[in-house]
């Protein structure tokens, strides 16, 4: 793999609580156009490590780069003015906007013009903000929720507020996304339906990491695999190769099925 | 430095320091246990202020009889108080709960003003005149009352917390309020139970500070914002934070009042404010529960 | 709501003092034009950001403090008085922003109440600037350079008032459609997750704020120069109260809201004024009934009866 193929690269990542070490030396990266998938049982870190990448907090030691910058200990929203955008595990969304405004009010790393070319509805504002609606209902049919476009996000069912959710993290218009289990809550038809979107959203160009517990999706979405247990990165590799891993199975043995 | 002098104005600051101790300890109790911050504590108080004045001269009972009516009837004005401002936003957002307390307050003490008149009222103790001489230091029997009855009723409160069958219950609500009525308890009994205790308490504090001042109905927002200071420096929700913080900020202001310029002593109040919370959002007293 | 009928609205409040005809309604309406201006500039700090702040007055109070002090002791010329406020209030409220928007919720609003109050108490005492309690009188009235017009008059106050307050209104408006407001509205919306999309929580929210802040120094630039007299008494709770009635009962998050909140206000003001004090217990009521039933304010009436009209004609 070339050197500038590889989006996020991340060595030595320690997050210690305490005097509890959640997360110990892991390597991991992601090339551009990869989907990457980080599992592992209940405990394991992968929690943490998805923090750490999303700036909710500072690694104790180690370091990541993203796209040729050395991001350590950035804050989430300049890692996401970088290009890289992470989603929430518990439903997180703009409440009382509509479906459409919602994404709109994501796009603030895609729109130029500030409050004076508001103020005097300059040439570059009006074209900006007609962008910015066009890409809006864009991301929303690519989600299928164009219908819903007027409707408050609150007023939605479960489903499709996680629908919404990868749309404002698409508005953002990242690079790289972390995905923080969006499989949560969904039945076996609707995680089929994610894989297909998780591939659309690589089509689209944005690279993918992927934290999630559902194995069925992990399995059927992700090119490569990392296993963390105990804060302590075990295999890695093809999807396949990892399940069969002797490591692997007997971390999960006896707590979920790989593969299932 | 005079040590006299010095000891008289700690004295001075304790006795001050156990009203704010009363008024803090209920606004405490009530962001414990029902997460409101009241902003209409401080009117309570002053009711309570009023209505003994009230008994006395219209009722003609004694003094200690018009503290306690009042303190009861407060306490009965806060349930109704909860049941209708603060029960039916129990699920809003903070923000419309601290507004409701505005509007209570705003409307309690615009109408004290209406109903008892703006001119200033005395409010008279058997006590308020009968000079204690402790060693060299001079406390008015009034003052020397406000101190122990705060303090009987402060071990009360303790007390009342820690063994009673009520006490236990705020304490699982404050706790975790979904967990409580998980296991049976009326969370919507408690609150209303911890708001009347609150505003008894408040109305107690008035009562007894009352015949040490002039008694005006704009005295509410007074108190209330002694009781936010008390309340910050012991940290939000903590009931022994609010018995350190009310004696501290008594002894401060005292001191500070004596040996700065009287017309800032207020200021200090504030800035320790916002220094607590800027420096300590959690509290001066409280264990760290931020570890990370 | 008011989409395609601006122009009309303008006209209609141009025409207003002729309307009225009477000097003392004409007064009136100056003070609406100036609490509504002082309304819409706590509304981006409570309906857009989503913060409650208890000390917006003591930044209205030195806006009129500015001006006035500025025009009688140093002679500068009255009109740049406002913009002399802006400054110097939109500094205090950067100070005091960057120093209490790191905490958020009601201990936000106690810090402010607490900013609040010793810039109160500031004013209070410190007598060889401010005069003290006495408070400053005899300030020079608005004027414009090259123009003799007699600004005392409240007819001819009404256009200057006027004239900032729709200016801002359309701001708040243009604020609304581009990137910076809808980063406002994000923050107050979900903050963790405006961060995830690469908004500066922090950063915005101190814009919003000294933004706020400036509009309210003009708007007590403009007060000072037209009542003539001020007093510490700006910077009270009562005028901390009464800006958040405005824009509770009016409407938070809007723009028309907080400027038809300033317009019953003033209007109740004058109209409950056989009922003396009471008025203050009528307001006290009605920022209640409005937080506990009617959480959008009066617009939020207009709007279901609007919905409920669309919604009959579709069917």
């Amino acid at each position: 793999m070339a050197k500038n193929d590889i989006l996020l690269s991340v060595e030595g990542l320690t997050r210690r609580f305490g005097g509890l070490v959640a997360v110990s030396d892991v390597e991991l990266s992601v090339a551009r156009g990869e989907i990457l998938g980080l599992i592992g049982p209940n405990g394991a870190g992968k929690t943490t490590v998805f923090n750490m990448l999303g700036g909710t907090f500072p690694p104790s030691s180690g370091r990541i780069r993203f796209d040729g910058t050395d991001v350590t200990g950035w804050p989430s929203h300049r890692m996401a003015q970088l290009g890289l955008t992470r989603t929430f595990q518990i439903t997180s969304l703009f409440p009382t906007l509509s479906v459409l405004e919602n994404v709109r009010a994501a796009s603030f790393r895609r729109a130029k013009t500030g409050w004076a070319g508001a103020f005097f509805r300059t040439r570059a504002w009006r074209e900006d903000e007609a962008a910015l609606a066009r890409r809006a209902e864009e991301i929303l049919d690519f989600v299928a929720l164009g219908h819903r476009r007027d409707m408050p996000a609150q007023a939605l069912p479960y489903g499709e507020q996680r629908k919404l959710e990868i749309a404002v993290a698409l508005g953002a218009d990242p690079t790289l996304l972390l995905l923080d289990e969006p499989a949560a809550g969904m039945n076996p038809d609707e995680g089929a339906k994610l894989v297909q979107m998780i591939r659309a959203i690589r089509d689209r160009g944005v690279s993918v990491l992927l934290v999630e517990h559902h194995m069925k999706v992990v399995m059927g979405v992700c090119d490569r695999l990392v296993v963390l247990d105990h804060g302590v990165k075990i295999a890695e590799g093809q999807p396949q190769a990892v399940a069969s891993h002797p490591e692997v199975i007997r971390v999960y043995l006896g707590r979920e099925k790989v593969g299932a | 430095m005079d040590f006299i002098v010095l000891g008289q104005q700690i004295i001075n600051g304790l006795v001050n320091g156990m009203g704010y101790v009363l008024i803090a300890t209920g606004l405490t109790l009530v962001f414990g246990v029902l997460r409101i911050v009241n902003f209409a504590h401080g009117e309570f108080y002053m009711l309570g202020a009023f209505l003994t004045y009230y008994a006395l001269t219209l009722f003609g009972v004694d003094y200690v009889a018009a503290a306690l009516l009042a303190t009861i009837a407060v306490a009965g004005l806060g349930i109704g108080a909860n049941r209708f401002f603060f029960r039916p936003l129990r699920k809003e957002h903070e923000f419309t709960i601290l507004l409701s307390s505005l509007g209570l307050s705003l409307l309690i003490a615009n109408g004290a003003e209406e109903l008892f008149g703006a001119d200033p009222k005395y409010v008279m103790s058997p006590y308020a005149d009968e000079a204690s001489e402790i060693g060299p230091f001079v406390v008015t029997e009034q003052r020397l009352i406000v101190f122990a009855a705060a303090a009987v009723v402060m071990a009360g409160v303790y007390w009342f917390i820690r063994y009673t069958r009520m006490g236990k219950m705020m304490q699982a609500t404050a706790q975790n309020p979904e967990g409580a009525a998980l296991t049976g308890i009326n969370t919507d009994f408690v609150h209303g139970y911890t708001f009347a205790l609150a505003c008894g308490l408040a109305a107690l504090a008035g009562a007894l500070v009352a015949p040490t001042a002039m008694l005006f109905p704009t005295v509410g927002s007074w108190a209330v914002l002694k009781g936010f200071i008390v309340v910050v420096m012991g940290g939000l929700g903590s009931v022994t934070g609010a018995l350190l913080g009310g004696l501290l900020l008594g002894v401060v202001e005292s001191l500070g009042g004596g040996y700065i310029s009287l017309g800032f002593k207020d200021a200090i109040g504030y800035a320790i404010i916002i220094a607590v919370l800027l420096w300590r959002p959690q509290g001066l007293f409280s264990v760290s529960r931020s570890t990370r | 709501m008011i989409k395609g009928r601006l122009p009309l609205v303008v006209a209609v409040l141009g025409i207003l003092p002729f309307v009225v005809g009477n000097a003392y309604l004409q007064h009136m309406l100056v003070l609406w034009a100036i609490y509504a201006l002082l309304a819409l500039s706590l509304n981006m700090i409570v309906g857009y950001l989503g913060e409650l702040t208890f000390g917006h007055a003591a930044f209205f109070g030195i806006g009129a403090y500015t001006s006035a002090i500025l025009s009688m002791n140093y002679g500068l010329p009255v009109w740049l008085g406002p913009f002399a406020a802006a400054i110097v209030a939109a500094f205090f409220g950067a100070v005091i922003g960057y120093v209490a928007l790191r905490i958020v919720g009601p201990q936000f609003a106690i810090l402010t109440l607490g900013f609040g109050s010793i810039l109160y108490t500031i004013t209070n005492y410190w007598v060889d600037l401010t005069r003290g309690p006495m408070g400053i009188s005899n300030i020079p009235p608005f004027s414009l350079p090259g123009l003799d017009i007699d600004f005392t008059r409240a007819d001819r106050m009404y256009y200057v008032a006027l004239v900032v307050l729709l200016l801002v209104a359309y701001g708040c408006r243009a604020l609304m459609t581009s990137r910076t407001g809808r980063a406002f509205i994000a923050v107050r919306e979900n903050a963790p997750l405006a961060a995830s999309t690469g908004i500066d929580v922090f950063h915005t929210k101190l814009l919003g704020f000294t933004i706020a802040t400036a509009l309210a120094g003009v708007g007590g630039a403009l007060y000072g120069h037209y009542l003539r007299v001020i007093t510490p008494d700006l910077m009270s709770l009562q005028y901390v109260a009464a800006l958040i009635i405005m824009v509770i009962v009016g409407g938070k998050g809007t723009i028309i809201g907080p400027i038809i909140g300033a317009g019953i206000y003033v209007a109740l003001l004058e109209a409950l004024r056989v009922v003396g004090s009471l008025r203050l217990v009528v307001f006290a009521a009605l920022l209640t009934l409005c937080v506990i039933f009617l959480p959008g304010g009066l617009v939020s009436l207009w709007r279901r009866y609007a919905g409920r009209q669309a919604a009959g004609g579709a069917s």
